[in-house]
């Protein structure tokens, strides 16, 4: 933890009034405008998105803090594997991007189309499928959304960033306490750096990330908890599709009682591995052979969630006695279990097959399945534990004034709907509008007055979304029957509904469109009329589950569709 | 930081004028040789006594937060005037957003500070005046900190030492002292802009008050207002309701019978001639008070381009103030701003 005071001794009000002014210029090395700590996607982008605003770069000195090398991020040699932190950037994020010049400079070979998006549920197998060119206007675009390494994104804000030459760029350098200033009256942080310096700033923005430093230093608490949960991520190669199937676009999730599983499309023959799951068991996975996790992923998507739950055990305990379970011992379990399935070593859902030829007409079924993992990019498999939290409030008052929060600073969530970097910019995209804004009516923006409008924008739209998250984490890892039942009879509802499934697809941020939020709201809540009249007959305790369902999608949906422009 | 220094002297200047005249000062401007032989003597008590006033003053969430609320508002208005006006004079293309950039603005009745740090920003010179000696201080504690505002107290010369990053180009200067002095010492036509807000309300002799203003606009000038109307609904928001039953504001604050109504400006300034001042020495002073700054007025409301009046509203489920639609009297029954020009001749 930092050594984060709000007031020192050693800037208390001056005693002595008939001081020089040089006693304070030893201290402070520097003023500025905006100091935003944190180069990761949030910071870097509101860097540029301050950068590319002409009221701004005209009349504010900005300045970002990251203690990493940003130098190794510019210089990123696009190397032929793929990095294993991948996100899912929505239409409405890209749009955002593109308005600030950065997604010209992704490198856009290496990110992947989402244009289908299928999720069951692992216990009833009822499905949802979301199909841009199946839902969407003919004029608008066929993807839901991009797929993008974090550091492709990062790379290409930095280039952006560059060729502004508005924000100075401070990497390799730490923040290591701030201090308020607190002299005669004045609010203004003194941010102290590793390299010696102080800088006295009119509005810090913490985009530090989870354990936020400035969000200490402003006395913001943060509601949440852990949830039980480690997501295992790595990038999966495999065969490509063949000519019969469709290609290699479709984002597969399936909802097994201990998380979600995800396999996200970044290429033909690579795709992205997020698994959300039990922390032991997140373990084990992590320390087997990776040819082992294939072949768990394989099964993962495939095998009836009661011989994953064996499947489960059988790794933790292997682990738990210091003997991994070998490739063998675990196709031989597969195998058996197959068997008593009567599943078909042909069938799209066996997994021993691997070396499938792909070239001919696929199995039954395939379509509804990602490919088969053939191998693990080494190196790359990676554990993080997942949370819930979200700061009480974004801006700073009082004894930690002219502080603001953005992006996982502010909050973290689930990554079972990819949103937590597309709040993230959605935040910066509201605070950049914000700062301009308040630049135009000659308001101070470190001001409380300046800042509201950012967390009115802001703060309820990422709690609905966080809730939303968290209830459908919450719905899919029980395996209780009736939920169970209430479950597939809302998910299997909702299939049939054009209108929800348009909802949930602009959901996404799928649409660029400014009017998309109110068209899809309307159609929703058309919908949930819809889903109450078909659920009308069903036992009263599932119908209250089942209602639960959908209304958590629905409110996702509306999160997500409801972008503020 | 020479900008703290001379807000300190600033202080010291204060402090020791309401030793020496605890009671006299109200109406007396600062003079400048009293402050340099007193600057020795200086209370530390005095200065964290004004800290701490300054920051009640400036606490947004506080006591003076509906005004906070305000300024934005009222800054839009100016602006917006201002650039609608540049049209109108036949300018085709500039940058609005720098409509006040190298604008004299005098703001009357300054408080702390708030619109004319605002107007500063943006690229004014302004001056801000107070009646309260307190609010002078608070005011200029406030600008000190700030290095984009090339805050100088008045008591010392401004110097460019400023070794301060900023790119701002206002600055802004306050001072103790009343528009009539102001208007004595500068003498009439000196300013480009003058706003007096939330101030009319509370002054004892409004159409000297107004007239002061007036005569410190330079031809062409402009002067804006915003007062509370004189209604029911006034009476109902603003004394009723934010004084006696929420105390949002200190009880006392306002009086009913002072409220001025839209059209009472309107019709001051359709008859109003500005008088020739003593000073105004060698062209014809007649002349240029001939003509009155409302020329005529259409259903009781003035031209566009000669003054207007616009309602503020407060919108509580979002916390902010809007500005009214233009030319919709019944949304001027409460807090309004007001906005007329000083003819050219
Ligand atoms: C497994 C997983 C999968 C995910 N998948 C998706 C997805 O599909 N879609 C999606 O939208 N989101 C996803 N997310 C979330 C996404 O990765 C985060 O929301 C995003 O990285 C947050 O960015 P940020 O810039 O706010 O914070 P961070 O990336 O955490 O950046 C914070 C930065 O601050 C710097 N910093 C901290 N303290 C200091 C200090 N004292 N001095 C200087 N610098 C400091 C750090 O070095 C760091 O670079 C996923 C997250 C996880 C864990």
């Amino acid at each position: 933890m930092l050594p984060l005071l709000r007031s020192t001794k050693a800037l208390k009000p001056q005693r002595c009034l008939a001081v020089s002014p040089k006693r304070f210029s030893h201290s402070i090395s520097d003023h500025c405008d905006i100091v935003i700590v944190g180069g990761g996607p949030a910071g870097l982008a509101l860097a540029t998105a301050l950068g590319s605003c002409r009221n701004i770069q005209a009349s504010l000195r900005v300045v970002l803090v990251e203690a990493s090398d940003l130098s190794k991020v510019k210089q990123w040699s696009l190397p032929e594997g793929y990095s294993n932190r991948v996100s899912s950037i929505t239409n409405a994020s890209r749009g955002f991007l593109q308005d600030i010049g950065a997604w010209p400079m992704v490198e856009v070979s290496r990110t992947g189309p989402v244009e289908e998006i299928q999720v069951w549920d692992g216990v009833s197998d009822a499905r949802i499928t979301f199909s841009a060119s199946e839902m969407l206007p003919a004029q608008s675009t066929v993807e839901l959304s991009r797929l993008t390494e974090n550091l492709n994104l990062q790379r290409a804000l930095l280039h952006r960033l560059s060729s502004l030459g508005a924000v100075e760029l401070v990497d390799r350098v730490k923040v290591q306490s701030i201090i308020q200033e607190n002299t005669e009256g004045s609010t203004w942080p003194l941010v102290h750096l590793s390299d010696g310096r102080v800088i006295r700033t009119r509005l810090l923005v913490g985009a530090d990330g989870p354990n936020s430093p400035v969000r200490t230093y402003a006395g913001i608490k943060s509601y949440g908890w852990a949830y039980d949960t480690h997501a295992i991520v790595g990038t999966l190669y495999h065969a490509p599709r063949g000519p019969y199937s469709s290609p290699n676009t479709t984002a597969y999730q399936r909802f097994l009682p201990t998380g979600p599983i995800a396999f996200l499309p970044l290429s033909e023959t690579a795709s992205s591995l997020v698994w959300s799951t039990k922390p032991p068991l997140a373990a084990a996975l992590k320390a087997v052979d990776p040819s082992v996790l294939a072949a768990m992923i394989n099964a993962a998507f495939r095998l009836p969630e009661v011989s994953m739950r064996y499947l489960h055990s059988r790794i933790v305990e292997a682990q738990e006695r210091g003997s991994p379970i070998t490739l063998d011992e675990l196709r031989e379990e597969i195998a058996f279990r197959e068997r008593s399935h009567a599943i078909d070593s042909h069938s799209a859902y066996s997994s021993l097959v691997v070396q499938q030829d792909t070239s001919g007409i696929p199995p039954e079924g395939a379509d509804g399945l990602p490919p088969l993992v053939t191998s693990i990019q080494p190196g790359t498999i990676a554990s993080f534990p997942l949370r819930f939290s979200h700061a009480e409030s974004y801006i700073g008052e009082g004894a930690g004034a002219r502080t603001v929060l953005v992006g996982d600073a502010a909050h973290t969530t689930h990554p079972l709907a990819g949103q937590g970097l597309n709040m993230g910019l959605a935040d910066v995209r509201a605070l950049a509008d914000c700062i301009s804004q308040a630049v135009s009516r000659g308001l101070d923006l470190g001001s409380y007055t300046a800042l509201l409008p950012y967390s009115r924008n802001r703060y309820l739209e990422n709690h609905k979304m966080l809730a939303a998250v968290d209830k459908l984490h919450k719905l899919y890892s029980t395996t209780a029957e009736p939920v169970v039942w209430a479950r597939s009879v809302g998910l299997e509802v909702i299939n049939e509904l054009d209108t929800i499934k348009t909802a949930l697809m602009m959901s996404a941020g799928s649409r660029t469109q400014t009017n998309a939020g109110q068209l899809s709201w309307g159609l929703a809540a058309k919908g949930v009329e819809s889903v109450a009249r078909s659920i009308g007959s069903a036992r009263s305790f599932g119908e209250g589950i089942a209602g639960m369902a959908s209304a958590g999608l629905q409110q996702l949906a509306r999160q997500i569709t409801n972008p503020r422009q | 930081m020479r900008n703290l220094s001379s807000a300190r002297s600033l202080l010291r200047a204060v402090w020791t004028r309401r030793a020496l005249h605890s009671t006299a000062y109200r109406h007396t401007a600062l003079d400048n040789s009293h402050v340099a032989s007193s600057s020795s003597t200086v209370n530390p008590d005095e200065i964290a006594h004004f800290s701490r006033l300054s920051s009640l003053w400036w606490d947004e969430r506080g006591e003076f937060g509906m005004l906070h609320k305000m300024n934005p508002v009222r800054t839009q208005f100016v602006q917006e005037k201002l650039v609608e006006m540049k049209y109108e004079d036949g300018h085709e293309s500039f940058d609005e957003q720098r409509v006040l950039e190298g604008l004299n603005v005098l703001d009357v009745g300054c408080g702390g500070g708030l619109l004319s740090e605002s107007l500063t920003r943006l690229g004014a010179n302004t001056l801000g005046i107070d009646a309260s000696l307190s609010n002078i201080a608070i005011a200029s504690l406030h600008a000190s900190s700030d290095p984009a505002l090339s805050f100088s107290s008045n008591s010392l010369p401004h110097s460019n030492d400023t070794a301060i990053s900023h790119k701002g180009k206002g600055k802004v200067t306050y001072e103790h002292t009343s528009v009539e002095e102001l208007l004595a010492r500068n003498g009439p036509n000196s300013f480009d802009v003058v706003c007096s807000m939330e101030v009319l309300e509370h002054v004892d002799n409004p159409r000297g008050f107004l007239h002061s203003c007036a005569a410190l606009v330079k031809p062409g000038g402009h002067l804006f207002l915003s007062t509370i109307a004189r209604t029911p609904l006034a009476y109902l928001l603003t004394i009723f309701t934010a004084e006696k039953l929420l105390r949002f504001v200190e009880p006392g604050t306002h009086t009913y019978s002072k409220y001025i109504n839209p059209s009472e400006l309107i019709s001051f300034f359709h008859h109003y001639r500005a008088p020739s001042p003593s000073n105004t020495s060698t062209k014809s002073s007649t002349e240029s008070t001939s003509q009155p700054w409302i020329s005529r007025l259409v259903a009781g409301r003035p031209l566009r381009v000669e003054a207007e009046t616009r309602g503020m509203i407060y919108v509580p489920w979002n916390g902010e103030w809007v500005l009214g639609p233009h030319n919709e009297p019944l949304t001027e029954a409460c807090n309004y701003l007001f906005w007329v020009r000083k003819p050219l001749q």
